[in-house]
């Protein structure tokens, strides 16, 4: 209850924010400290309402519905924290709360740049407002009460102690398919109780749990980061507005430029972050599968991008006077990357994705997807609407033209490259809207040549001058990049192996950009180092270019059965499995892998457990990792020999090969053809079989199962044998290949043990090779690094 | 003549005829009924659940995982996949295969599992993008 006032007040007070900051704006004298007034206040409440969940998390308020399903009290302090954004209600929470705290430095920054505040301001302050209509009961509050809702809650999570009490009784029931008893949770149950005198959070005493997919480390790093770039994004929209409101585009560049490579540089190494948990932890073997949920927040980050380097130009032409260059496209990008974070929320909450995506949330239910609907319309409406409304103005006067070889140009290609590739990413992304989906070839082949483009303006625009530059004096400077990158390329050729055309360009183009920032971050190293910020910045993106190369190009995977006690060699590494270890109070395990190279020898130790959770195997890779190549080892099942699985064993066989299952031999004799060959081949009904001859207990007798098509698709008879206590049965039949696949199970119903006496431990795993896939992530932390030095010269430089 | 459309322009268009191009050539529809399935010759994305009566098999030797699947009409089919058992695979309700309809069998590049129960309906489903 109480969380739920906060919040109602904390939106109040925004919306009081919003109408004060703009009658500000319009020219009122006595209303901007009751802006700031409420917006402070609403800052308050939603830290406030924050630290009052993370609260009733800490302390396991189970009558709480979010507490409830994504929490558990066996979880460890920090994993506990992040079930406070493991759901949409609390991570909505940590956006808001994080979309204030940007706000109070925002005002700080704003307050002190002329009559910059009330126009940014503003907006920022309706931003927050809709952040909190989402985060009302009514929609996605984490703090409605279980009893709210009807729902079913196991018996594991109720207090023993009130299971006998015969009021309750009507609300058990069993549900026979999974064998486990539930107790209706409502607001009859909840009368009951509070009739009796019980607190529904001493009845309820266990939550769900916290999905182990996201009990990890970086389940308490990534989203708070990626969060942080969220609220930051809704930076430069404000700016943007802001300039669109006093119809003047000058200061509002230098302004914003701080703000837009700080929260460009976070919204990347968080999504970089996720990519490394991929990589690292959830096992899929590489760190970007372009599903939609990574790709959503992808989009808003290159487009950030692409307005970096477009806003650079229209701050370097105002030096002549004026608001200088692309000041459409500027206002455009700034407004577009919110716009695209929005849409980006759209996609992974409004359930849209359910089909489409590993790790979209589920339906939330109409109101709240409408309620995204009008939270990104009306966004998209203010910011676009608000160019359309200044758009003559802006037409007749920022018209202009640049030299071929200038800087200019160089940078505006460069964006629109960029925004090339956040199309390509969009369209992909979004098609599932549609009932569509592309395959990950199309953002591969169409990202390639982008990529290309992008290494090679990436050392071309910085050795271009702004205005003009000689074409002889650019064949100066650049010529030790040229033949360098020759030099280096080369080697990818020979010794690494490239041989794809487009691939080789990619290497050249990249290790051109390489070579002309570093040649240049050498110079400027000696002198000014607050200028280093773009050279590093690219060369961080030669380098993560380099990287993904190497890594997408040269990847080797295989799959391996490690028999305990006995060596495998696998891609130059000689493996054996040790035998598994129970961690974590024996609920997981770590299968120990010996792998020996040369004299190094180490352990490591991927994990395999049965979730409770969802009663489902779980799997987490390890890594070793090297210098030169990554040795990555992912589980895939482990069998101790005593027994082969619960399920029927179907093998594919050739004629004349023979199958020994449960010590009986069975050798495919030959296809038993159709007696009316007319009938076949009319496309009427026939039967074809197969010939096995099975030998068990020095027996040996023929079975012929059988296929039967009769014209509606086929079906399958069945052959048994009562002395082999086998039964046969066709799966498929390929005759022009003189193949067929086999289903044996035995007669009497008892489990099928193994097919050959395998009495030993074996761990089956992939093992794959990463060439140089640590570059990837070198490549990012200095592109992230290259950030922070631009933010903090351009900080310097934006006051008015 | 102004460079900068130019050069932006012909990016854009460019890129605009090879996406619409691939898009045609790579995208996939999803199709809840089999039949349409079993008819057609490209690749697809075939929803439907997991046939539990009839089990699944994992042959390891060749590494191929097969089960059946049906659509809310009650057509079965056999999917193989070539690859390992996914996670959540025996507490899903919905399963989505991607992939073409080969001799008589799914042939599924990718599988993805869903597992919203009755009594477990988001927790499984969370974030972690």
């Amino acid at each position: 209850m109480i969380g739920n006032i906060i919040l109602t007040l904390g939106l109040l007070t925004a919306v009081v924010g919003v109408v004060m900051y703009y009658l500000t704006f319009k020219g009122y004298n006595n209303t901007l400290s009751i802006a700031r007034l409420s917006f402070h206040a609403t800052v308050i409440l939603i830290i406030a309402a924050s630290a009052f969940l993370l609260h009733a998390i800490l302390t396991h308020q189970y009558q709480y519905k979010y507490v409830y399903n994504y929490s558990g009290s066996d979880l460890q302090i920090g994993l506990l924290i992040s079930t406070f954004w493991a759901g949409q209600e609390g991570s909505f929470m940590l956006w808001t709360l994080f979309t204030a705290i940007v706000g109070l430095i925002l005002l700080d920054y704003t307050s002190k740049r002329g009559d910059l505040e009330p126009r940014v301001m503003v907006i920022f302050s309706l931003v927050l407002s809709f952040l909190l209509i989402m985060l009302n009961p009514l929609l996605k509050s984490p703090f409605n009460y279980i009893w709210m809702d009807q729902d079913f809650i196991n018996l594991k999570s109720i207090n023993p102690a009130f299971l006998s009490m015969p009021a309750l009784q009507s609300f058990m029931f069993n549900d026979p398919q999974s064998g486990s008893s539930f107790i209706q949770m409502g607001k009859e149950l909840y009368a009951t109780l509070t009739a009796n005198n019980i607190a529904v959070n001493d009845f309820i005493i266990e939550g769900k749990g916290l999905n182990p997919l996201l009990q990890n480390f970086w389940m308490q790093i990534h989203p708070p980061i990626l969060f942080v770039g969220f609220a930051m994004s809704a930076v430069p929209f404000s700016f943007a507005f802001a300039a669109i409101l006093k119809n003047e585009y000058k200061d509002w560049v230098k302004q914003s430029l701080p703000w837009v490579l700080a929260g460009t540089m976070v919204l990347g190494a968080a999504i970089m972050l996720g990519g490394y948990w991929a990589y690292g932890v959830l096992g899929w073997g590489g760190y970007w599968g372009w599903d939609p949920v990574e790709n959503s927040s992808l989009v808003p980050w290159i487009i950030g991008v692409a307005s970096i380097h477009t806003l650079l130009v229209q701050k370097k032409t105002q030096d002549k006077g004026g608001s200088g260059r692309f000041v459409k496209t500027n206002l455009i990008l700034s407004i577009l990357t919110y716009i695209l974070v929005l849409y980006s929320t759209f996609l992974t909450r409004s359930g849209i994705l359910g089909d489409a995506s590993v790790h979209s949330f589920v339906d939330p239910g109409m109101t709240v997807y409408l309620f995204l609907v009008i939270f990104l319309g009306l966004f998209t409406l203010l910011g676009i609407g608000g160019i359309a409304y200044r758009w003559k103005y802006l037409t007749e006067n920022f018209s202009f033209e640049e030299n071929v070889l200038s800087r200019e140009l160089a940078l505006f290609t460069g964006a629109v490259a960029l925004i090339a590739s956040a199309i390509i990413v969009f369209v992909g992304t979004s098609a599932p809207i549609f009932g569509q989906t592309v395959e990950i070839k199309f953002y591969n082949e169409l990202n390639l040549p982008i990529a290309i483009i992008i290494g090679f303006l990436n050392g071309f625009s910085i050795l271009l001058k702004w205005k003009h530059t000689e074409g002889k004096d650019l064949w100066k400077q650049s010529r030790f990049a040229i033949l360098s990158a020759l030099i280096l390329t080369a080697s990818f050729v020979i010794i690494g192996g490239l041989n794809d055309v487009m691939l080789i360009i990619l290497a050249y183009s990249s290790s051109f950009a390489l070579f002309v920032n570093g040649e240049i971050a050498y110079k400027i190293f000696k002198g000014k180092k607050s200028f280093l910020g773009a050279y590093v910045a690219h060369i961080g993106i030669a380098i993560f270019f380099i990287g993904v190369l190497a890594t997408g190009g040269h990847s080797e995977h295989k799959q391996v059965d490690l028999t305990k006690g006995e060596k495998v060699n696998v891609y130059g590494h000689e493996l054996s499995f040790l035998g598994y270890e129970p961690f974590d109070n024996g609920k997981r395990y770590y299968f120990n892998v010996e792998v020996k190279k040369g004299s190094s020898v180490n352990v490591i130790k991927p994990v395999m457990f049965v979730a409770e959770f969802n009663n489902s195997l779980m799997r987490e890779p390890d890594i070793l990792v090297g210098l030169t190549k990554d040795f990555y080892i992912a589980p895939v099942s482990y069998s101790d020999g005593t027994e082969e699985g619960d399920h029927n064993h179907s093998v594919i066989m050739k004629k004349g090969e023979t199958f020994d299952y449960n010590g009986t031999k069975i050798l495919f004799n030959s296809f038993v053809m159709p007696e009316n060959m007319e009938s076949m081949m009319s496309g009427g009904g026939f039967k074809i079989g197969i010939d096995l001859k099975v030998t068990s207990n020095g027996k040996t007798e023929s079975l012929q199962p059988v296929m039967q098509n009769t014209g509606e698709g086929p079906t399958y008879i069945p052959a048994e044998s009562k002395s082999a206590n086998l039964r046969v049965s066709i799966i498929t039949m390929t005759a022009n290949e003189g193949k067929v696949e086999l289903e044996f199970s035995n007669l009497d119903g008892t489990e099928s043990k193994s097919h050959t006496a395998q009495l030993k431990e074996v761990l089956t795993i992939e093992a794959s090779i990463k060439p140089f896939i640590s570059l990837v992530w070198i490549g990012v932390i200095v592109m992230a690094l290259g950030f922070i030095i631009a933010a903090f010269r351009r900080s310097k430089e934006s006051y008015a | 003549m102004n460079n900068k459309y130019i050069f932006g322009g012909i990016i854009i268009v460019v890129f605009m005829a090879i996406m619409i191009f691939l898009f045609t050539q790579t995208n996939v529809s999803y199709e809840n009924n089999f039949s349409k399935v079993i008819n057609s010759e490209k690749t697809i994305k075939a929803t439907g659940s997991w046939v539990k009566e009839k089990n699944y098999t994992f042959d390891k030797n060749n590494n191929i995982f097969s089960f059946y699947m049906k659509d809310d009409q009650g057509n079965e089919m056999r999917v193989y996949y070539k690859g390992m058992i996914p996670n959540n695979f025996e507490s899903s309700t919905s399963v989505v295969v991607t992939g073409k309809y080969i001799n008589g069998n799914f042939q599924a590049t990718e599988i993805l599992t869903k597992c919203p129960s009755k009594y477990q309906d988001q927790a499984t489903q969370s974030a972690n993008s």
